[in-house]
């Protein structure tokens, strides 16, 4: 299949698209809210696979993971766009509803693996949220939550291990 | 190495989620190729995650899924448009040699164009350093005369505020103003100002011929017809000059005495004098 991919040949990503997008979908959703930045999102992103195969390494992971990983990454550079904020802030002063950062209102239409994030310990939560959902750095986030940079590590990682426990079947 | 330990301090699932530093990245992909425990923890996570993923699919729509189709069918149109090219361009092999001559030429032309531009560069560059070192001494010329200014603009400054001390101190009432007069009939005037509260004494030295070297003039107060010192004028003082505290004075008068004063006044050198 990758070896398809990477000679480009089209039927695998006919394949490749019937595969994942639905997933890939669900993850960009999860970061952002607007539908049509996420259809616009979801083509940037196929597109970047399609143009990135070359550079995927079988042995570093799996393919999902990898893609998992791009769709992340794009879907977070898109909400620190600077016209994604624009249009947030404008959104926010018609309808009056505060955000700050940091501050995450539990939602309950969240979706996919943010749904299972919300069940965390609080602080648990806080922490997937801003690292895996929002991109911040943990450096940010030490200054953020004003919490030194060492606490946030090991917190972050149990945060991801009582994660995985809530994956679990 | 804690194999278990390291599988199970987090760090398996911050990589696989993206979230380890680029130090970390390194050490797990290091350590991955070494313990296969820690591969397959890896891989275990992944699969956990897909699965998670591949259980929670939000269908996009079928006209999305053709537009990112076509998007992506224009793309690699794009990329095998390079190699169409080079392959449409083919070279004959009845024609080999003269092809050798023509990219030999080729070379030589580019070597040429390098060394031109090289040339180009080195005169551009010479040329705006020239550019660049004028500026910069005239910059340097125009900071020092700003210096220059600033420095006399506050030594006018300085100037300006003894005159206005002068001028007030000559318009408050509490100065009694006493004119010294020359001796041997001379028409030479100076000002002394008395405080007659707290009895400080002023000399105005504007008028007076700067003393000859090694000369200094010397004020003194008489008291009872003694004379009494009130210090020496300072030449630097170009306006009005404190002098000594007199509690009492029947008159003033100044004498040029030696640089630095004398005990008692050379009555023949009394330049000025006057009642108070």
């Amino acid at each position: 299949m990758v070896t398809l991919l990477k000679h480009r040949e089209e039927p695998a990503f006919n394949y490749l698209y019937d595969h994942y997008s639905g997933a890939l979908y669900s993850v960009i959703l999860s970061i952002i809210s607007d539908r049509e930045l996420a259809n616009d999102l979801l083509q940037e992103i196929f597109v970047k696979i399609w143009r990135q195969i070359e550079s995927y390494d079988t042995t570093k992971g799996r393919l999902f993971t990898w893609m998992l990983n791009v769709a992340r990454n794009a879907s977070i550079d898109a909400v620190r766009s600077k016209n994604y904020r624009q249009g947030l802030q404008n959104k926010e002063l018609t309808e009056n509803v505060h955000h700050a950062a940091g501050s995450i209102e539990i939602n309950s239409d969240k979706i996919g693996l943010r749904k299972i994030v919300q069940k965390l310990k609080e602080d648990h939560r806080i922490l997937i949220e801003l690292s895996y959902f929002e991109g911040y750095t943990q450096d940010e986030i030490s200054k953020m939550l004003n919490m030194p940079l060492g606490t946030v590590k090991t917190r972050l990682r149990s945060a991801l291990l009582q994660l995985k426990q809530a994956i679990k079947p | 190495m804690d194999i278990q330990a390291y599988i199970q301090s987090g760090i398996i699932e911050s990589y696989v989620l993206g979230l380890a530093s680029a130090e970390e990245v390194t050490e797990i992909e290091e350590l991955r190729k070494q313990y296969a425990g820690i591969e397959q923890a890896i891989m275990q996570f992944s699969i956990l995650l897909e699965e998670q993923a591949m259980a929670n699919v939000i269908t996009p729509s079928a006209e999305l899924k053709a537009k990112i189709i076509a998007a992506v069918q224009s793309e690699s149109g794009k990329s095998h448009v390079s190699p169409l090219i080079s392959q449409s361009d083919p070279v004959p092999p009845s024609e080999s040699s003269s092809a050798v001559v023509r990219s030999i030429s080729k070379w030589k032309f580019t070597a040429a164009a390098s060394v031109i531009l090289l040339v180009c560069s080195a005169v551009l560059n010479f040329y705006l350093y020239q550019k660049f070192d004028n500026k910069d001494k005239a910059y340097q010329a125009l900071l020092t005369e700003r210096n220059t200014l600033q420095a006399s603009n506050q030594v006018y400054q300085t100037n300006m505020k003894q005159w206005q001390s002068a001028a007030e101190m000559m318009m408050d009432p509490v100065m009694a103003k006493v004119e010294l007069k020359g001796a041997k009939g001379s028409n030479e005037v100076v000002q002394v100002l008395w405080n007659t509260n707290n009895k400080d004494v002023f000399v105005m030295t504007a008028k007076m011929p700067a003393p000859s070297k090694g000369k200094q003039y010397q004020l003194w107060a008489l008291i009872d017809g003694k004379p009494v010192d009130a210090g020496v004028l300072d030449p630097n003082c170009k306006s009005i000059c404190k002098m000594k505290n007199m509690p009492q004075a029947d008159a003033f008068a100044i004498t040029l005495e030696k640089e630095g004063g004398s005990v008692e006044p050379d009555l023949q050198a009394l330049y000025v004098m006057g009642k108070v």
